[in-house]
């Protein structure tokens, strides 16, 4: 049997039957079937389904943007967009955090780029902001999108964030848990928003690339 | 004697459905579903945090459903909120729906599935649970399959698919009602009630009537969940 490169699949679809199953996938026997409502990647034989839309569950060494929601005497409480919040100890910061007012550095509500190192056996996971790299974000300018189209955002080798980063004139980070934060002025926050908004709307479009650079165009032109 | 179906169908025909996906936009996943007079829409939210904390489960999620009739679904107006009905419907809605989720992927979390029904004629709990499995393969939540539900049943003497309320109130001979919800790639089924009096044979025929009814089912959701994205890619 064989099932074609990206042809969409429903979960409980056969794809394969000679028992070489990818990621999203499960087998009984021999036969593999579908989890996921997805499209089918067929590498030499071994199929694997990419999911449409996906649940972000967090996995060690992600970069991902999070809001305070609790402020502790010694650690912060972060919530990433996952199933649980997670937990940023006063060490793991990367600046002297003097116990008892953490409220001076990070207050609630703050969002942070951070990298989760620690996962627990119950789900729930530590985040650092170690390294020069992660810190507090100054604006408060986001936009979710779902993680399975992140890699339409990012575009090869960066060509489509770049492109919005270009006409914007904005400074975008993207989390992998899918949050998407913008800042730079007014009108060009407003825009790379549209813009992400529409990439998340529209990731099955072939020229992607060429309807994002319109959209910006168009919005340009009116502000 | 029933020999012609009320609305003129076949006794192994049913009402004409239409369903669609991506409804909510606040959810994960939403779906609508309608087959004759009888719509429910489903919502799908999580996975997260147990609440409340005890019926948290260390080696796998759980699902927590909500079936609800809206106060305008029914001739005589719904009391809203949760009644001793609606409490059984959502128990097996969860118990169908646990088999098709892959839940181990969610261990300690909660993944909501609210269920609404805004036209009631028959074969809600059918209708409900079918548009609750498209939200979830909508969310991306993972599955084993599909579920596709049907009522069947005997009206008089004769068996028939998808009975309408004016069929389930119908006394020359009684009526029996089956709900039948099937996994139908994988054959099995996930729920299977009776309400009234049937023969061992004849239950066999009504399981078998909605196997049929259920495989069409299972088409349609297949080509809606698809079609979303088909559509999406050429405009």
């Amino acid at each position: 049997m064989e099932i074609k490169n990206y042809e969409i699949v429903t979960p409980g679809m056969l794809v394969s039957d000679s028992g070489n199953g990818g990621e999203g996938t499960y087998s009984e026997g021999s036969n593999v079937f579908s989890k996921f409502l997805g499209t089918v990647q067929n590498y030499n034989g071994r199929v694997s389904v990419s999911p449409m839309t996906s649940i972000y569950m967090p996995m060690e060494g992600d970069n991902v943007i999070g809001r305070i929601v609790e402020v502790s005497t010694k650690y912060w409480v972060v919530d990433i967009d996952a199933p649980y919040y997670t937990r940023l100890d006063s060490r793991d910061v990367n600046f002297r955090a003097e116990l008892g007012e953490l409220d001076k550095y990070l207050q609630l509500g703050d969002l942070i780029y951070a990298r989760l190192f620690r996962i627990y056996a119950n789900n729930s996971a530590d985040i650092s902001m170690r390294g020069s790299n992660y810190g507090k974000l100054d604006s408060n300018m986001i936009s979710k999108i779902n993680i399975s189209r992140i890699p339409r955002l990012i575009g090869k080798e960066g060509a489509m964030i770049n492109m919005i980063k270009e006409m914007t004139g904005c400074e975008i980070l993207v989390g992998q848990n899918g949050v998407v934060w913008v800042n730079g002025q007014d009108d060009g926050k407003t825009a790379a928003l549209a813009a992400v908004k529409f990439i998340d709307e529209n990731h099955a479009n072939q020229n992607l690339m060429e309807s994002v650079r319109g959209l910006l165009e168009n919005v340009r032109r009116k502000v | 004697m029933y020999e012609e179906r009320f609305d003129k169908r076949g006794f192994d025909e049913l009402r004409p459905m239409e369903a669609e996906t991506g409804i909510i936009p606040n959810a994960k996943g939403s779906a609508r579903f309608r087959i004759g007079n009888t719509e429910a829409i489903a919502a799908v939210y999580g996975p997260e945090e147990v609440k409340p904390k005890h019926f948290e489960k260390v080696d796998k999620g759980i699902i927590m459903c909500k079936y609800d009739m809206l106060p305008f679904s029914v001739p005589d107006r719904a009391k809203p909120g949760m009644d001793r009905r609606d409490m059984e419907i959502s128990d097996v809605i969860t118990n169908a729906l646990n088999r098709a989720i892959i839940l181990e992927e969610f261990p300690r979390s909660m993944i909501t599935i609210r269920v609404y029904v805004t036209q009631a004629d028959a074969g809600t709990r059918c209708a409900s649970l079918t548009a609750a499995s498209m939200a979830c393969a909508d969310a991306g939540l993972p599955m084993r399959d599909l579920v596709a539900a049907v009522a069947a049943g005997k009206i008089g003497d004769s068996i028939c698919l998808d009975l309408t309320k004016e069929e389930e109130d119908f006394h020359e001979g009684g009526a029996t009602d089956v709900p039948i919800a099937f996994l139908p790639s994988k054959n099995e089924i996930v729920l299977l009630q009776l309400d009234g009096k049937v023969t061992k044979e004849e239950l066999k025929k009504i399981v078998e009537m909605g196997k049929v009814g259920a495989n069409k089912i299972y088409e349609l959701e297949k080509s809606v969940l698809k079609g979303r994205f088909l559509n999406e890619s050429k405009s």
